[in-house]
């Protein structure tokens, strides 16, 4: 029965579509476990990865599948991909002073340059992405120019997260002026404040 | 103490495939010298030298400092279609080793870069 088939394929492809491959992208320490944890929190119950002080604890890219979340009359299905911290430079001298044994370090700085990797790579493979940012710090680094030029490059939507909304040294007119092309939404994923504010913004411009 | 800096025309890198490019842009760097390069990377080179860097991470070695000077903070129309005809951008490009780079800051028409050279003290023991 060819013609069901091929009805049953574009229906699969149909419904392939309307799954959006959500991308948290960002340096190290920005945030984005913490809100891809409240997003899927918000949404399934269920958190999506770790979260420590420690920079680069996210050294592998972690996936929460068919998130449906709800903005006004909109419905978006989506898979969460929380993308290991993109930087130019790994110490693992850095983490000894978190207390750690040079074996260990060594051991998660080799993880951590496996996890630029892997989250440059899966830059072509992300529908939307949301750009997380520490609104404390100056957004104006070559690691966020980079992250957002390859987006950009590839035709990607693009949503401005200034994180850490809840700290007094928070200034998320820096992120603004700094890239005036993208949407920015100012929140505080660890307080969850003005996460409908996010969900609008991915109903809005994620494809 | 020593710096070195090391200025290099458009014309060095623009022979160069991709891999030849990040090999002769971090063999450099591994030196310990610090590049001055006469065009901006864009964003897919430094996307490429991220991974290159990151593939060569050692106890020795721990990543580089980038930072790059263009018209606008991402690629423009105008710097797609001049590179898409094989033309130069223009801008500069700044990279050097983490280790000796204290603090690069950019701003959109500014680069200002902190070296330190953290001199090793040799202990020669006397018998």
């Amino acid at each position: 029965m060819p013609l069901s088939r091929l009805i049953k394929w574009f229906r699969s492809i149909f419904r392939r579509r309307k799954i959006i491959r959500l991308g948290l992208y960002g340096p190290p320490n920005a945030g984005k476990t913490t809100l891809a944890n409240k997003i899927s929190m918000d949404w399934t119950g269920e958190p999506v990865g770790k979260v420590s002080e420690i920079p680069h604890e996210t050294r592998e890219v972690q996936k929460k599948e068919m998130v449906v979340v709800r903005s006004g009359n909109k419905k978006i299905i989506m898979n969460i991909l929380d993308m290991p911290g993109i930087a130019t430079k790994i110490d693992y001298e850095d983490f000894m002073k978190f207390g750690m044994s040079k074996k260990d370090a060594q051991k998660r700085a080799k993880e951590a340059t496996k996890g630029v990797i892997e989250a440059i790579k899966w830059l072509e493979n992300v529908d939307t992405a949301l750009v997380v940012m520490d609104s404390t710090k100056d957004p104006y680094t070559q690691v966020n120019i980079t992250i957002i030029g390859n987006l950009e490059a590839r035709g990607i939507p693009i949503i401005i997260v200034a994180n850490k909304l809840d700290l007094p040294d928070s200034k998320p007119e820096w992120i603004e002026e700094a890239f005036p092309q993208h949407p920015v939404v100012e929140l505080s994923a660890l307080k969850g404040t003005h996460m409908d504010e996010l969900y609008e913004a991915i109903a809005k411009y994620s494809r | 103490m020593r710096i070195e800096i090391e200025f290099i025309s458009s014309n060095v890198l623009e022979s160069k495939t991709d891999k030849e490019k990040m090999d002769f842009i971090l063999n450099k760097i591994k030196d310990g010298k610090i590049l001055v390069v006469e065009e901006s990377l864009s964003s897919l080179d430094e996307s490429k030298l991220i991974e290159a860097t990151m593939n060569q991470i050692d106890e020795k070695f721990h990543g580089i400092e980038v930072s790059t000077l263009r018209e606008s903070n991402v690629d423009g129309i105008r710097e797609k279609v001049i590179r898409f005809l094989g033309g130069k951008t223009g801008g500069l490009t700044v990279i050097g080793p983490s280790k000796l780079i204290k603090k690069i800051k950019k701003e959109p028409q500014r680069i200002s870069l902190l070296a330190e050279v953290r001199e090793i003290r040799r202990v020669r023991k006397w018998k």
